[in-house]
């Protein structure tokens, strides 16, 4: 270290061959950097414009969730699990409620498992309405986060008036939903449905025609295949890979494989290069064209009928474990349930996709510009509620 | 550095012209939703959004109903549900519910933290006599976090009951 106190040093004649002397500057992106999506610190060390490594920091939001479940019963973990993942909340609670009811055996009635399914599948859209809306807002496109607002405003409506909340349900209820569906929602919903598919048209040619998103994205951050295996990346970010792993096809749950859908993956489309940033985004909007396929499928399925199973009023799960997996908007998220015949459980352990696909940040970002590396962030969709638990 | 391609003069314009023209497709959709899109937002203390009924907002819980009987401060996943209650006297009547179920216990305290609840819900659910429920009342901000604090025994709140449960 330098001190004050050594005057002024003397000017040296400099040979030609001494090089001058360069290091690497570090910079902290976040945690409150808009475009890390939250409470993400990634420490950049730059040569000039250039990252040469990135390493994310975790835990800015760490609340003991896995912790705090182990003094709950077992529907108190419910608003928690919620907690993680705040902006695709149901599919969370769908796979925990399905951990507990496969220990406890019980059988969900065929109406409620069509509303879980149709809730997924509502969730899945809203969560990459989500993460279009503020990709664009990443790349420098204000307009497309408000429409994906606008439509993703209707979806909430609908589970306001099913669940009475907006982002936290706890509607999935070990056994089965917690309210009915009436009528007059479906035909709501349909007619949503209708006027969201025109919509999309509209956003492919907004945002994934325009040729300056596209010079944005394509080729930027690109994961081959092998590297997202080895990775364990899972979701969007895999099948942005060229992999059709979807675990509602490879291993279906609910009523998956009773509906008619495609795994969307990238194969080049629009010319860019499968694995970069463009491809994970296609696959994304992709899919919330399979989901609308099958909400509509959900529709028809929909027979009268009991909406939750026989469950006891205080819950004590039999002693074992369970892991649980199902496919989340982000990815594959699985619950490690743990329970010693007591009733609350002996661990609830979570295994977060976003933790796994943040993962790939060191990997792909040595090389990129600062500005690549914003787009790179936003293409894996992060959300640190479920990175931090 | 994001195309291995040589970058000729005739691309080079190329590029410029796709971009200019698909900007220009997307802006074109951005003035037909001015022209033709109503707003979609309100002006929020002057129109009010008329919540559903299944809204869970503020918790209120009717006193005149409620047996202390517990089994919401037990389900409460954060514990912010603090009830007291003592034996009542065997010398006096017995009240009963309006669904008829007798209140053997004096209500003495009813407090809910509302600014540890997390609206879960789970209380209301499991209320033998539906005294506890969610209102659509979501205006209660406060200068202290004590203040969020709700005595439900209390006069004050009591009085409440006419504005926040029977009007829905």
């Amino acid at each position: 270290m330098q001190t004050w106190d050594m005057g002024i040093p003397e000017l040296q004649e400099s040979t030609t061959d001494e090089k001058l002397k360069s290091e690497l500057l570090t910079v902290n992106m976040g945690p409150q950097h808009p475009a890390t999506h939250g409470v993400l610190r990634v420490e950049i060390k730059t040569d000039s414009e250039i990252v040469a490594e990135a390493i994310p920091h975790l835990g800015y939001l760490h609340r003991c969730m896995e912790k705090h479940s182990e003094s709950v019963d077992f529907r108190g973990v419910l608003p928690f699990i919620d907690r993680l993942d705040y902006l695709a909340s149901m599919s969370q609670e769908y796979t925990y409620s399905a951990a507990v009811e496969k220990m406890l055996g019980t059988e969900v009635p065929e109406r409620a498992q069509v509303i879980r399914m149709m809730v997924l599948e509502l969730q899945r859209i809203a969560s990459h309405l989500m993460a279009f809306g503020t990709y664009a807002l990443d790349l420098g496109a204000f307009s497309p986060f408000l429409y994906a607002f606008d439509e993703r405003e209707k979806i909430l409506r609908f589970f306001e008036e099913i669940s009475g909340a907006r982002l936290l349900y706890n509607y999935i209820w070990i056994g089965g939903v917690w309210n009915d569906v009436t009528d007059k929602q479906i035909d709501s919903l349909k007619n949503f449905l209708d006027e969201f598919e025109k919509e999309v048209v509209k956003y492919d040619e907004l945002v994934s025609s325009n040729k300056i998103f596209q010079s944005r994205t394509m080729n930027v951050g690109v994961l081959s295949l092998d590297d997202a295996l080895s990775f364990g990346a899972t979701g969007p970010v895999l099948r942005g890979s060229g992999h059709a792993w979807d675990l509602r096809k490879t291993e279906p749950y609910l009523l998956y494989d009773k509906v008619d859908f495609d795994i969307p993956i990238a194969h080049g489309q629009k010319g860019s290069v499968v694995g970069d940033c463009f491809s994970r985004y296609i696959v994304r909007m992709e899919e919330v064209t399979e989901s609308i396929k099958i909400v509509r499928q959900c529709f028809d399925m929909l027979k009268p009928g009991p909406i939750i199973g026989k469950v006891p009023k205080i819950i004590k799960v039999p002693k074992g474990e369970i892991y649980m997996k199902t496919e989340c908007p982000r990815g594959e998220l699985g619950v490690h349930l743990v329970c010693d015949g007591g009733k609350t459980p002996y661990r609830v352990k979570i295994k977060s996709p976003c933790f796994t696909n943040v993962s790939i940040l060191p990997h792909i970002a040595p090389g990129q510009m600062i500005a690549d590396f914003v787009a790179s962030i936003g293409s894996i969709d992060i959300v640190l509620g479920e990175v931090d638990r | 550095m994001n195309n291995n391609e040589s970058l000729t003069v005739s691309k080079y314009f190329e590029n410029i012209y796709n971009a200019v023209k698909t900007s220009l497709i997307g802006m074109g959709i951005t003035i037909k939703y001015v022209l033709t899109t109503k707003p979609v937002t309100i002006e929020y203390p002057e129109v009010r959004e008329v919540l559903p009924d299944t809204a869970r907002m503020r918790l209120y819980n009717d006193a005149v109903n409620c047996i202390s009987c517990n089994m919401c401060a037990t389900v409460c996943p954060v514990d912010c549900i603090y009830i007291s209650s003592v034996p009542r006297p065997k010398d006096l009547e017995v009240p009963k519910t309006e669904d008829g179920s007798s209140k053997k216990q004096v209500l003495t305290q009813f407090v809910i933290d509302t600014a540890l609840c997390c609206y879960c819900g789970l209380c209301t659910t499991v209320c033998p006599t539906e005294c506890l429920t969610h209102t659509d009342d979501y205006e209660y901000s406060q200068y202290e976090v004590d203040g969020m604090k709700f005595d439900y025994t209390s006069e004050e709140l009591i009085s409440w009951r006419d504005r926040l449960v029977v009007q829905k």
